[in-house]
């Protein structure tokens, strides 16, 4: 096998662009989808039935089908259809956004109505009302336990956002197949690309490990 | 207070009762929890409640505290109705009346500082300066002043059980509240926290105490009131209960939990005992 690493080399501001764009896309979704999920869990478990069942629509949509159908059905049929016209960008954000959102408010709400009904009680017979002991008892106590999972999800988000390259985002995913379509570097260019994902992705993983650590709540 | 039958004398009869329960009724679904109930509760008065598990003990302060809604009757707490339907009624009781429970229910992600300033500084909006004051005083007075800093789960059932009457106390309570709040305890700290509780009564503050300590009820309770099946089977000072009574489902009771007229030389009464001699 002939391999010839320069176009690699060549290419680094490229990837290096790509790599970026990848970033602030998980990271945009993120800010979007935690105060999402928050939400949506809230409306989830509302007593209003018509608030409750809307959310419960949203979220089984969107856990149900495909993220690369969410994505195309956003670009192509938004526009065409319903007159709303969002950049390439905006499109993918607001996609992941909704769709993470989903995942999001089951973790949150999973969380929520972990925390026993002892310390809703405790949190009443001093006074306070609902929304304080949620705000200051359950949710705090709730938010730590579900850290992991919230940041398997990030893990997941991080490399989902390589779908985005199908509505010609320019991240990470999208550069490299075209520098590979440019050169017919296969081998080198895909390597590559694996290479740059695993380095900011392990990264990452491992610092969520250590915040649920860190921040483990002890009964 | 003149009635027309003859009753007994009891601590702090002369004015009107801070807690009246007024032949309240309580289901959970099929289950009756309380049947027809009555009970007074005098200011300056430590009313021990006594009987077998699941005889609606428990149940009774649950909804004292607005924590149920009821079937029948009613509650009066200071004068007023209670009504657990109406969070703004519930909550103005809930910030009178201290509530102890079985199983501690501190807040696990706080500190123990601020497990015992969260009532103050967000119901009562006092400010965290003030609120810590109070709360370091209630602590130095629980005996756990060296432990403000740390977390709930650091601490043994006794102390977790200390803060959580300090955290009740430091809403400044006209009433405090005890489920069963040494039924989760090793035995080797049940005494240190009936000892807390005996110098609270001691003060004059105004308890209601679900208990399985005999010899608490029996030292501490200024009137006994003995449950069975969701009702009130006798009430009276502890000398009645426990050593003339003619009711023979409390002797009953009493002897089930090897009760024979007599103190025990147990630990708690022995814990209590000590507490004396130290006050002396």
């Amino acid at each position: 096998m002939n391999l010839d690493w320069s176009v690699v080399w060549d290419n680094l501001p490229r990837f290096w662009d790509g790599a970026l764009m990848t970033f602030w896309l998980a990271v945009l979704t993120m800010a979007l989808a935690i105060p999402g999920g928050l939400i949506l869990a809230f409306m989830r478990l509302s007593k209003i039935w018509i608030v409750a069942k809307s959310a419960t629509a949203f979220v089984e949509f969107f856990r149900a089908t495909p993220l690369i159908l969410q994505i195309y059905w956003a670009y192509y049929v938004l526009p065409a259809y319903f007159d709303v016209q969002l950049s390439q960008l905006a499109t993918a954000i607001a996609g992941l956004g909704c769709n993470i959102s989903a995942f999001n408010s089951e973790t949150f709400r999973a969380g929520i109505v972990s925390i026993r009904l002892g310390q809703w009680n405790a949190g009443r017979a001093i006074g306070m009302t609902d929304a304080q002991v949620m705000g200051r008892i359950v949710l705090p106590q709730a938010l730590m336990r579900v850290l992991p999972a919230l940041a398997s999800t990030w893990v997941s988000l991080f490399k989902d956002t390589s779908l985005v390259s199908i509505i010609s985002v320019a991240d990470l995913s999208y550069v490299s197949l075209k520098i590979r379509t440019e050169s017919f570097r296969i081998f080198e260019v895909l390597t590559a690309m694996a290479v740059i994902y695993w380095l900011m992705g392990y990264p990452q993983a491992k610092l969520v490990d250590w915040l649920h650590r860190r921040y483990k709540v002890a009964e | 207070m003149t009635g027309s039958q003859p009753k007994q004398r009891r601590v702090g009869d002369a004015s009107a009762p801070i807690l009246a329960l007024e032949r309240i009724t309580k289901r959970y679904g099929v289950l009756t929890a309380l049947e027809d109930v009555s009970l007074t509760v005098n200011r300056g008065e430590v009313v021990c409640l006594i009987g077998p598990s699941g005889s609606g003990k428990s149940t009774l302060l649950r909804c004292a505290n607005a924590l149920e809604t009821l079937e029948g009757g009613r509650i009066l707490f200071e004068g007023s109705e209670v009504h657990a339907g109406d969070p703004k009624s519930a909550r103005a009781v809930r910030q009178r009346m201290g509530m102890v429970f079985q199983n501690f229910e501190l807040f696990p992600h706080l500190t123990v500082l601020r497990n015992v300033t969260i009532g103050p500084t967000t119901v009562l909006k006092l400010d965290q300066a003030a609120a810590e004051r109070r709360a370091k005083a209630l602590l130095a007075k629980v005996g756990l002043s060296d432990k403000a800093s740390a977390h709930p789960a650091a601490l043994s059932g006794g102390q977790q059980q200390r803060v959580a009457i300090a955290r009740a106390l430091a809403m400044e309570p006209a009433l405090m509240l005890f489920d069963e709040p040494t039924s989760a305890l090793d035995p080797e700290t049940v005494g240190e926290v009936l000892s807390v509780m005996k110098a609270l009564a001691d003060e004059g503050m105004t308890m209601v105490v679900v208990t399985h300590e005999m010899d608490f009820a029996r030292r501490v309770g200024d009137w006994v009131v003995v449950f069975d099946k969701g009702r009130v089977l006798e009430e009276g000072p502890p000398k009645q209960i426990f050593e003339t009574t003619t009711v023979a489902r409390t002797r009953e009771f009493l002897s089930h939990l090897g009760w024979h007229g007599e103190s025990t030389l147990g630990a708690s009464a022995q814990a209590l005992a000590d507490k004396e001699d130290i006050a002396r």
